[in-house]
Parts: C-alpha cells; sequence; structure tokens
C-alpha cells in the first residue's frame, strides 16, 4: 500500500526514527530507502525545526489521530543536497504489533507556493483595489489599493466579512446577493444598474464600481473583486450635466427672446405703417412734396423692418416643431425647381440636378434650404451669360456632401465667411433686393442636421455652396 | 351709415393707444354705426362691463356686442380678463362676442382661445376692413 501510493510517505516510530519510505519520498528527498531506514526523522527537517520537533512528535503520540500537521503554520523540509522547501504534511496512526506508527503523505508545495506568490504580486500592482473573498464572504487577500481606498490596515481586513465595506442598507441583503453570484459565478461588473457605494474606515461613503471575478485556488472557491473609486467620475459628469443643463436653459431664453423680441416689434411697426397708409390716403392735399418724401421714407423705413423682423422670426423659428424623416432629395430639388419656374423662366436659366440621395432628413427645412441656394444662383447671376446651376451629391464617409454651383457673379475671398452671418448683405439695396437672411438660413438647417455649410467661390466666374449631411 | 341688429357697442380691449386710435378710425371708415369703447388693460374691461370703478354709476352703457381683446396687456392680460369674463352672471354677458386681436401666431395661443375658453373667434393684427366685415357679417347679419 505505502508503495503503491503516488506521494511520497515516510513512516515513522515514537522514537522518531524512520521505519520505513516509499520511492516517491526516495525521490522528493534524493536519499536511497537504505540511507533513511532506521535515521532520525529529523535529518528531513532544516536546521531550525529540529530542536523543537522531538516535543511536537511526543505531543502527537499521546493523542495520535488523522490530522493535518502544522496548521496555520508553513513547513518546511530539507532534501539531502540541502535545499529547503515548502510542504503539506498528512498524519495518519498506524498500529503495529511493535507500537504504533504514524505514517506521514508529504506533498511538495513549491509549485503551489510559487503561483500563490506570482498571484499575490499581480494583485498588489494592481492599480484597482483588489479584495479576495471565500464562499463565506470572508475577505482571504487585499493589497495596498484597497488599504488607500478603504483607509484600513491589511491585518483589520483580512478575516472580516466583506460586509464590513457595504454601506447601509445594501449591508443587510448583501450576503443575500453573494450567495446569488455563487449560484451562478461568472465574471461580470456588480450592481448593473444601481450606484454602488463603499464604506471607508473612517465611515464616509464613496461611489464606486465594482468587477467580480469567480476563481479557483487551492482547489476552494473563491472571487476577486476588483474595486474603482469613481468619485471624480461622478463630480465630472455631475459638472457636465450641470453645464449642459445652463447651455440648455440658456439656449431656451435665447429663443424665447428672439421670438418675443421679434414679436413685440411687430406690433408698433404695423402702427406705423397703418398711420402713414392714413396721411398719404385721407391728408394728401395737406402735404407738400418735400413732406410726402419724408413721409414715403419712413413707410419704406417701417416696411423693411417688418421684413427684417419677420427674417428673424422665421430664424428662430426654424428646426422648431419638425422631426427626420426619410427625404427623397431628388423629389425636393424637383419641386423647388418647379416651384422658382418663373424665375427661372425670366433669366433663362439652364438647371441641371444629378442624382440625388434619399436620406434621413427635416424634409421641410431641406426645402428652404434649397429653394435658397438655389434662387440666389439665378438672383447673383453674371449680366454678361445666362446662368447655369448644377446640383449634385456624392457620397462621403459618414454621409453626404452636396454641391451647388452656377457661373454667377462670385463671391470674393475676404467675404465668403460673413455671408452666411444673419443679415450681412454685400450689395447695395439698389443694386440687389434682401435682407441678408437666406445663407443664414441655409447654415442654420444645415447645423439642425449636425451638418456643415461652406462655398468655394472665384469672383466673375461663380460660386459652389457646398453642403455636408451627416447619415443618422 | 351701416347698423346691425344687436351691436350697439364695440370695446377695444387693448393697452396701445395707437391701436386703439387706428381701430377706431377703421371701424368709423367701415361705416358701421356703433359705438366704440376703449379700454386699456382687462381690469378697466371688466368694469366697463359691470359698471364699477371708474364706470360706476354708468348705468346706462351700451352694452357691447363685440370685444376685441389683446394677450399681452399690463395688470390683467388677455387671458386673466377671459377667466374673470366668465365668472360674470350671464344677464352681464349675454350675447357678447369676444374675439382675440393679438399677433401672436403662437399655436398655443390660438388653442388656449378657441380650445380651453372657446373665444368665437382669433384674428391677427392688424385689425383690417375685411376682418371687420368678416366677423359682424358672421355674428350679426341682420342690418336695420
Amino acid at each position: 500500500m505505502v508503495e503503491a501510493s503516488p506521494i511520497s510517505l515516510v513512516l515513522v516510530n515514537s522514537y522518531g526514527k524512520i521505519a520505513y519510505l516509499n520511492s516517491y519520498a526516495e525521490k522528493l528527498f534524493l536519499y536511497n530507502k537504505n540511507e533513511l531506514i532506521g535515521r532520525d526523522l529529523s535529518i528531513l527537517l532544516p536546521q531550525k525545526y529540529r530542536s523543537h520537533h522531538p516535543d511536537l512528535l511526543k505531543d502527537y503520540f499521546t493523542n495520535p489521530v488523522t490530522r493535518q500537521m502544522g496548521e496555520n503554520r508553513d513547513l518546511y523540509a530539507l532534501k539531502k543536497d540541502n535545499v529547503e522547501f515548502p510542504v503539506e504534511i498528512g498524519l495518519n496512526p498506524i498500529v503495529t504489533v511493535e507500537g504504533t506508527l504514524v505514517l506521514a503523505a508529504i506533498i511538495d508545495i513549491t509549485e503551489r507556493k510559487k503561483a500563490n506568490e506570482q498571484f499575490r504580486l499581480v494583485v498588489e500592482s494592481a492599480p484597482n483595489a483588489m479584495i479576495l473573498a471565500d464562499y463565506s464572504g470572508t475577505i482571504v487577500m487585499i493589497n495596498k489599493q484597497t488599504e488607500i481606498l478603504f483607509g484600513y490596515e491589511r491585518d483589520e481586513l483580512v478575516g472580516q466579512k466583506v460586509e464590513l465595506l457595504v454601506p447601509g442598507t445594501v449591508k443587510r441583503y448583501h450576503p443575500q446577493l453573494r450567495d446569488k453570484f455563487y449560484t451562478k459565478p461568472q465574471a461580470r461588473p456588480m450592481g448593473v444598474g444601481r450606484d454602488l457605494f463603499g464604506l471607508r474606515k473612517d465611515g464616509t461613503e464613496i461611489p464606486i464600481e465594482i468587477g467580480l471575478n469567480p476563481l479557483e485556488k487551492n482547489e476552494s472557491q473563491f472571487v476577486l473583486a476588483s474595486i474603482i473609486d469613481i468619485t471624480e467620475r461622478k463630480k465630472n459628469e455631475e459638472a457636465i450635466r450641470l453645464y449642459t443643463k445652463r447651455i440648455e436653459a440658456k439656449n431656451k431664453e435665447l429663443e424665447q427672446f428672439s421670438f418675443i423680441a421679434s414679436h413685440d416689434l411687430r406690433e408698433p411697426l404695423n402702427s406705423i405703417t397703418s398711420l402713414i397708409d392714413l396721411l398719404l390716403e385721407e391728408d394728401a392735399g395737406k402735404v407738400d412734396a418735400e413732406m410726402l418724401k419724408r413721409l414715403d421714407y419712413i413707410a419704406k423705413s417701417s416696411s423693411r423692418m417688418k421684413d427684417l423682423v419677420k427674417g428673424l422670426l422665421d430664424y428662430a423659428r426654424l428646426g422648431k416643431n419638425s422631426e427626420f424623416g426619410i427625404v427623397d432629395f431628388n423629389e425636393v430639388a424637383a419641386i423647388v425647381v418647379n416651384d422658382l419656374e418663373l424665375l427661372v423662366k425670366n433669366s433663362e436659366a439652364e438647371i441641371n440636378v444629378k442624382r440625388l440621395p434619399v436620406m434621413a432628413a427635416l424634409e421641410v427645412e431641406v426645402h428652404s434650404l434649397f429653394q435658397n441656394l438655389i434662387s440666389n444662383a439665378i438672383k447673383y447671376s453674371s449680366k454678361y451669360r445666362k446662368p447655369k446651376i448644377e446640383i449634385s451629391a456624392q457620397k462621403v464617409e459618414s454621409g453626404w456632401e452636396f454641391a451647388v454651383s452656377d457661373n454667377g457673379i462670385g463671391i470674393p475671398k475676404s467675404q465668403q465667411e460673413k455671408i452666411f452671418v444673419i443679415f450681412q448683405r454685400l450689395h447695395g439695396r439698389n443694386e440687389y433686393e434682401g435682407i441678408g437672411v437666406g445663407l443664414a438660413h441655409c447654415r442654420k438647417i444645415v447645423e439642425l442636421h449636425d451638418g456643415k455649410i461652406w462655398v468655394e467661390s472665384e469672383p466673375e466666374k461663380g460660386s459652389t455652396f457646398y453642403f455636408f449631411i451627416p447619415l443618422k | 351709415m351701416k347698423k346691425f341688429k344687436g351691436l350697439d357697442c364695440i370695446l377695444l380691449v387693448d393697452d396701445d393707444e395707437v391701436t386703439n386710435y387706428l381701430n377706431k378710425v377703421l371701424i368709423k371708415k367701415s361705416g358701421i354705426d356703433v359705438h366704440v369703447e376703449v379700454a386699456l388693460n382687462g381690469e378697466i374691461a371688466l368694469e366697463y362691463l359691470t359698471s364699477t370703478g371708474k364706470y360706476s354709476g354708468n348705468n346706462g352703457f351700451p352694452k357691447p356686442g363685440l370685444i376685441f381683446l389683446d394677450i399681452n396687456m399690463p395688470r390683467m392680460n388677455g387671458w386673466e380678463f377671459v377667466e374673470e369674463y366668465s365668472k360674470l352672471d350671464s344677464n352681464k354677458k349675454a350675447d357678447i362676442v369676444i374675439a382675440m386681436l393679438t399677433s401672436s401666431n403662437n399655436d398655443d395661443d390660438v388653442n388656449t382661445a378657441l380650445e380651453k375658453y372657446e373665444l368665437p373667434a382669433y384674428l391677427y393684427k392688424p385689425l383690417t376692413l375685411e376682418k371687420l366685415e368678416e366677423i359682424i357679417s358672421k355674428f350679426y347679419p341682420v342690418e336695420v
């Protein structure tokens, strides 16, 4: 029986003499049987353990039962070549005619120790707090980061239940959560969908994120919890949330402001117009030519202001209450060209629409975008040639890039940024009509699509307006 | 001059004097024989309807058949006026047509007027001869 066992076995009598050993023990200790049989057991012990070993032996024989040797103590043995190595030893009393012997089953745990040590090093050097706990929720191992995070010393935590680190109400039902984990142990983040907090030694709570990993070590089940302090992240998130809220409020205020301002400006304007109408209709005979001219100027100014206010109001209202839908840009272009029929005919413009995409967009706004760009292309045409307009689109990585090009008067480089700003005009009113909202509208529409609009142009040759609309 | 049965008075409720002036001129121009009363806010309008405050003792007042009501006014705005008006005795408000007359084309305002308060008309400023004639022919079709 002793010889066939795959572990090292050494039989020792009550005097501490080696009675027998199997071949595994020979290989382990590098001795031959006959070198050891009859020798004192202490030959297999490192020097430092030899003096008190006889006492331990004596204790054992007063009560010889099957048990592990050296509970809670690291055991070491000595090979023939004087190499010390860690062991685990099981003791079994054997009663024979020569009296009671003890059979020591010895396992070399060098590899296991090494693996344990490596594991410890990995855990220790992790940038997160890590806690190894067994199935009963008892903390087995922690690292330096855990000490720092929770404010405990290592030996204040090891041996304690993990609930020591769980705050308030959760503390009570945490053991149940733990049990649930062990019914289906798999790596996962803890507490999905709820905010987790850790309890520090000083009683303060910290927001944390926990990853759980089931782990088999030395043939037992453990769970390794990796814990991150997310105080900073929470703080940043909160700051961003507040900031966003502030911007939203400001935006709304601005929207309201332009709406109300435009609105309230209209009433007195209406009154001015009506009063002038009354004067011109009923009192025309009473005013002289000079006064008539002044009245006419007042009329023109108020009518212009009315247009400006309307432009501002329309601008503020762009994109309000509109929703994205699937828009066939070919159809939109065709409708717009048709709407502009008279203008196209009078200017003898040639409009060439290439294949355009069908994509998610704000239909009403896109309509207005094309309307503005095409009518601009006709309006700012050269007096030396008939307007030629081409509308095309090409697929780029994350969306479509559209181009509306003309052979018109063009825009000087220095003015190209300015044209997209509301009420900015490049020409005198007597040259070209308008209040300078068209391209500002275009830019706002494109930006409502999270896109971009720009122009490439050369004076006297023509302009190409590009706009990019990303895919939704 | 035209006279419509039941329409003895039009009450203009607006805090803008110029608007009131212009509307008075417009009504005069329309050739309709009707008394025009002006109230600069909802409170004064209520006083006129109930012969109280500034109008106490004014029992012989012509009862308005038509009220043109602005929304945005100090002290008591258009909505507050409608609220208070609805609490009046029915004999004080019988046969009065309230028309919102405002420059607000805010959907919320239109819905509040037509659905919540069930006002018979919602007109955009400025008032014109056409709008005036249309509303009168709708509610006071009989010319005398």
